[in-house]
């Protein structure tokens, strides 16, 4: 019963001290679950808006090369509005995310999957899991899943709910990684270079991919002054 | 068709229709038309208290003006507004014998042809949020099964408009995100503009910006978006950040 697992779920949260903390979200799903990570995305249109929780560094890395690469499990998830799941990452039937498999693979990732987060028609991401080995996800990891990723869903609302007008709620601020600094960046590769903001960042972005390298990492070093775009 | 399995095939296509991005007034439409065919009435309604408090009519079987005006009145008076006032089913009121109890209401709805009028709460554990609305065209007790079932009925439209209030709050709070991090997003690339422009770090670009949009009595994310448009210099920026510093 979908109930019962909705309730299980719950009470998971409730013993670490209820869905409070939206940083929590991740731990929680990557227990439930029985997977070695998870992490939550958001985006919007075709933007990635950045990570409200990863629960360990490897979630971290694959929201991190999501976010560089724009593709990969929760890219698609949300894109395509379903669950995508890859349960063998190193041998897929079918070659996807050609930029994103082999460094997420590297870091141990063996089997991948990703779920809409969205409360109705409503969408606010995706929520990534992963596991140090292939295999596909069972019937009831599949369902505990979607269940989840509504959970998640409506715990990042009701964090955002509670934030004064036209900000963006502490909560999700302090627990998640919005990569701002990338924005920084951009602005100053813009003022560099005179050209358009948007167009900063795609610079970045390409410079990134070109040096294989993150691009929070290549933010990082234009906004130190240690590197400058030509 | 027999009214039972006519019921259990309306509660399943009410459920189908009950998905994620279903128009609520489709659904509400649907519901009273099914009331018509399913119980012996001849006109059905739903009404619903709006913010300010008064009820109006947001379903109707008959788009008649005579059965329409019957909704419309009761927001003044009539069996909607007490069964909303009381949360009590208000049932087989003969409108040929209630003179005294609705006199606004009662003359048009005789004048309209029918003859008893029945209303069943919409409510969901304590709060009351409207009314279905039930009229027949003889007098005699509405049957007690039709009772039931129109209270079902009523209880389904009730979920199906507590779950679209719900969505509809879920996407203004995740408008109010979105914007949140656009604003966000503005700010932070004006502070890199400003920091390049100025040959600061981006923390006291940051304060800069600041004291501006404090010192000029102006919301930081517009600063930023004039910062970023470049219609205000780091110059101006320099000193309006000064003034009354």
């Amino acid at each position: 019963m979908a109930g019962n697992r909705l309730l299980r779920i719950l009470a998971e949260f409730s013993a670490r001290g209820g869905t409070e903390s939206s940083a929590r979200l991740c731990e929680v799903s990557a227990d439930v679950l029985a997977m070695t990570g998870a992490g939550i995305m958001l985006m919007s249109g075709d933007t990635q808006r950045g990570s409200v929780c990863s629960s360990n560094d490897v979630s971290a890395l694959i929201e991190d090369l999501q976010y560089t690469l724009g593709e990969g499990p929760c890219v698609d998830a949300y894109r395509q509005d379903r669950p995508v799941l890859e349960p063998d990452l190193a041998n897929p039937a079918t070659a996807r995310w050609l930029a994103f498999t082999p460094p997420a693979v590297a870091a141990g990732a063996e089997a991948i999957f990703g779920f809409p987060v969205q409360v109705g028609t409503i969408r606010l991401g995706a929520l990534n899991l992963y596991r140090d080995q292939p295999g596909a996800l069972s019937d009831d990891q599949h369902a505990d899943a979607l269940v989840m990723a509504d959970v998640a869903a409506r715990a990042v609302l009701a964090a955002q709910a509670k934030a004064p007008p036209a900000e963006l709620a502490a909560e999700l601020e302090a627990g998640g990684n919005f990569r701002f600094v990338v924005h920084q960046a951009s602005g100053m590769v813009a003022a560099q270079l005179g050209i358009g903001v948007g167009e900063g960042l795609v610079r970045l972005r390409a410079y990134a991919f070109a040096n294989d390298r993150m691009l929070s990492d290549v933010a990082e070093d234009v906004v130190a002054r240690r590197l400058r775009l030509e | 068709m027999p009214r039972e399995p006519m019921l259990a095939r309306t509660f399943v296509e009410l459920a189908d229709t009950l998905v994620d991005d279903f128009d609520v007034v489709e659904l509400l439409s649907l519901l009273v038309d099914r009331c018509v065919e399913i119980l012996d009435v001849s006109a059905a309604g739903l009404m619903l208290v709006a913010p300010e408090g008064d009820l109006r009519v947001v379903a109707s079987s008959s788009e008649a003006m005579r059965v329409v005006e019957l909704f419309e009145l009761q927001s003044q008076e009539g069996p909607c507004l007490d069964c909303y006032r009381s949360g009590q089913p208000v049932l087989n009121q003969h409108l040929g014998t209630v003179d005294g109890r609705w006199p606004n209401f009662t003359p048009v709805a005789l004048e309209a042809g029918f003859r008893s009028v029945h209303a069943l709460p919409m409510r969901l554990r304590g709060a009351i949020i409207g009314a279905l609305n039930l009229f027949r065209t003889h007098e005699g007790p509405l049957d007690a099964t039709d009772v039931l079932a129109a209270q079902a009925l009523a209880d389904v439209a009730t979920i199906a408009i507590l779950q679209h209030r719900a969505a509809l709050e879920a996407q203004v709070v995740n408008e109010q995100l979105n914007h949140a991090l656009n604003s966000r997003v503005l700010i932070e690339q004006a502070k890199g503009v400003l920091a390049e422009r100025a040959g600061l770090d981006i923390e006291h670009a940051f304060a800069r910006l600041r004291s501006y949009a404090r010192n000029n009595n102006r919301q930081l994310v517009d600063v930023a978006q004039d910062v970023i448009d470049g219609t205000l210099s780091a110059g101006a920026i320099d000193s309006g950040s000064h003034r009354h510093a």
